[in-house]
């Protein structure tokens, strides 16, 4: 999914110097299980795949308000939020804009006939568009993504920077300091 | 309290715990079809882009931190209209308030206070360039920015009067003293970036991000002088501190606490980072006049004769004169002659009573009180702090500003009891000491 997203993140915190020392500690774990599996039921139920992708949504949410200590999480929170926003109003798939699709190398053809559990087409019916998966993103990986996406990348690599030992604050970004404090 | 004054306070609190956030939403909703258009959507993802990078990317001045969101709002404003600046205000409002821990009333007013001003920018926008030729935009813009400004102050005054309880027009003339040429110059590069980026395209930003970043580097440059300036004059002031101290070894200590407890007071009160300095300061110079006083009353254990007691109560006067004489602190006059009134007028040295008593000298009053009761004298040991915090409770409206007594009697009930040790232990080495918590 993300994969050169997180990629991109470890190769800079390696740059900056940063090595793991310690794999963070989440709590309430089985929110995080619960999404998964949810969603793994949507992929075998199609007919209710709707229902459990939006019930996934909710777990997802949930796993990371409970671990909102961490700035990094409180990003994805709001990503998350978003994506959540737009799925939800559409029944438990992600609109998807089909013009910018098209310029994808592979097919679209799942989402046109409805085959594809998660996604669907982008129309005039379709509620809160402009969360949708509408920004036409070509590397590294071609992809579509949407607002709540942009949140949830910059989550990833402030969560990346964290992992290997070199926080960086965005609260203190803000106020006008470079580095984090050192935990 | 006189009930007209409680039914305006309940009415401003409605006005911005409610009115606030529900003009917000209305503002939001009338936006949300314009989203909703395709061709809208490459104009939506770039100032995604721009709002995420300026809310992290501040500009230092030497009173605040500013961020280029207002710039960016504006410029959203002048080229398209209200509802991409609504976009850009909700996209921060959601970052920010997920960031930096806030009440959610605050957060809603905030909120509510921005997509106001943006709406009410627009309104002006839309009418102005209705009513005028398009190439009027070189006087109109600059007419825009000081609605924007004007609404923004305003609206920002009405909110911090309601949450902090001060007077919301000294609240605005505050706000316009510290921040205001800063705040405009940002805008005015909001303007111009909109105005450039609009007729030369996205590659106008070269030059645009090339000038906000050597304006913050000369601001780095010109604040930091400033700050190495002021650190003198810190070093001045505590050693003028430890002096009045020093004559008193039971004492040790109490400018720098009293001083202390001020600034936690004011800053609860919301007062701007300037006040609130000059009130540590004066906290810290308040028995500056002790100095004039002879050591045998000073240092007495026991009852004061009348004539001793009479000399005592010179010291507010003699550290006003000493302080005035020197010429340099002048704002921390009526902190040092009148923190021994009371706000029923039994006070000296001049008996003034309520209002008439500068701002400065209630709160000093009353972190002064505290620190005389609770710190071990010679010939008594301090009282527990409870206690003393409910003597100022007691004295609250006849001896204290009520408002101001409330306030501290929360701020030490809720203090860290590691942390509040510290402070009471404290006995001069005070240098290294929390500077830093002003900020």
């Amino acid at each position: 999914m993300l994969l050169d997203v997180i990629l991109f993140s470890f190769i800079v915190a390696f740059l900056r110097g940063g090595r793991i020392k310690n794999i963070p500690t989440f709590h309430k774990l089985p929110f995080l299980a619960a999404s998964l599996l949810l969603q793994l039921c949507s992929a075998l139920m199609p007919e209710w795949g709707g229902g459990f992708v939006s019930l996934a949504y909710v777990c997802m949410l949930l796993f990371f308000f409970y671990n909102r200590a961490h700035e990094d999480i409180r990003i994805f929170l709001i990503g998350w939020l978003l994506n959540s926003l737009v799925i939800w109003t559409n029944l438990g798939r992600m609109p998807v804009d089909l013009e910018l699709a098209s310029k994808l190398p592979y097919s679209i053809e799942p989402i046109v006939n409805g085959t594809d559990f998660k996604h669907t087409v982008l129309s005039e019916a379709t509620h809160l568009p402009f969360l949708g998966d509408i920004i036409y993103m070509p590397l590294p990986i071609p992809r579509l993504i949407s607002v709540g996406d942009l949140f949830i990348m910059l989550g990833t690599f402030f969560l990346v920077q964290r992992i290997m030992n070199k926080p960086i604050s965005l609260v203190r970004l803000r106020a006008g300091k470079h580095y984090a404090a050192r935990h | 309290m006189r009930p007209d004054i409680e039914i305006r306070r309940t009415l401003v609190s409605l006005l911005v715990r409610v009115g606030y956030p529900l003009a917000g939403l209305m503002i939001l909703y009338s936006a949300l079809p314009y989203w909703e258009m395709r061709e809208h959507w490459s104009i939506l993802i770039g100032y995604t882009v721009l709002t995420i990078i300026c809310t992290f990317a501040p500009v230092s001045t030497y009173h605040a931190r500013l961020t280029l969101n207002n710039a960016i709002l504006f410029s959203g404003i002048l080229l398209y209209g209200s509802w991409i600046a609504v976009w850009c205000a909700i996209l921060e409002i959601l970052i920010v308030s997920s960031l930096v821990r806030s009440s959610v009333s605050k957060a809603a007013a905030n909120a509510g206070q921005m997509l106001i001003t943006v709406w009410v920018a627009s309104l002006f926008r839309d009418w102005m360039f209705g009513a005028f030729d398009a190439s009027w935009w070189v006087v109109l813009d600059l007419l825009l920015i000081l609605i924007y400004w004007l609404a923004n102050t305003c609206l920002v005054a009405v909110g911090i009067s309601c949450f902090y309880q001060s007077p919301w027009l000294e609240t605005a003339i505050r706000m316009v003293k510290t921040g205001t040429t800063t705040y405009m110059l940002l805008m005015l590069i909001g303007g111009l970036g909109a105005r450039l980026v609009s007729a030369y395209g996205v590659f106008a930003f070269i030059p645009l991000i090339a000038q906000i970043v050597a304006i913050s580097i000369v601001f780095h440059r010109y604040f930091g002088g400033m700050k190495k300036l002021e650190h003198l004059n810190d070093s001045f002031l505590v050693t003028l501190a430890a002096s009045i101290d020093a004559r008193d070894p039971y004492t040790h200590g109490h400018s720098y606490r009293v001083a202390h407890w001020a600034r936690e007071i004011s800053q609860v009160l919301g007062l701007g980072k300037a006040q609130v300095d000059e009130i540590y300061y004066g906290g810290i110079l308040h028995d500056i006049g002790k100095i004039g006083i002879e050591d045998e009353i000073l240092k007495k254990e026991g009852k004061l004769s009348k004539e001793e007691y009479a000399k005592i109560q010179q010291h507010p006067v003699i550290g006003y004169q000493i302080v005035r004489q020197a010429g340099v602190f002048d704002e921390l006059l009526p902190a040092i002659r009148s923190h021994h009134e009371r706000m029923d007028g039994k006070g000296y040295p001049d008996g003034l009573s309520g209002a008439d008593i500068p701002l400065a000298a209630r709160i000093l009053a009353v972190s002064d009180a505290f620190d005389a009761m609770v710190s071990d004298r010679p010939y008594r040991k301090g009282l527990p702090v409870e206690v003393a915090l409910e003597r100022i409770e007691e004295a609250s409206g006849t001896q204290f500003d009520a408002n101001i007594a409330e306030k501290f009697v929360k701020i030490i009930r809720n203090y860290p009891p590691e942390e509040f040790e510290i402070i009471m232990n404290k006995k001069g080495h005070w240098k290294s000491d929390s500077k830093e918590k002003t900020g």
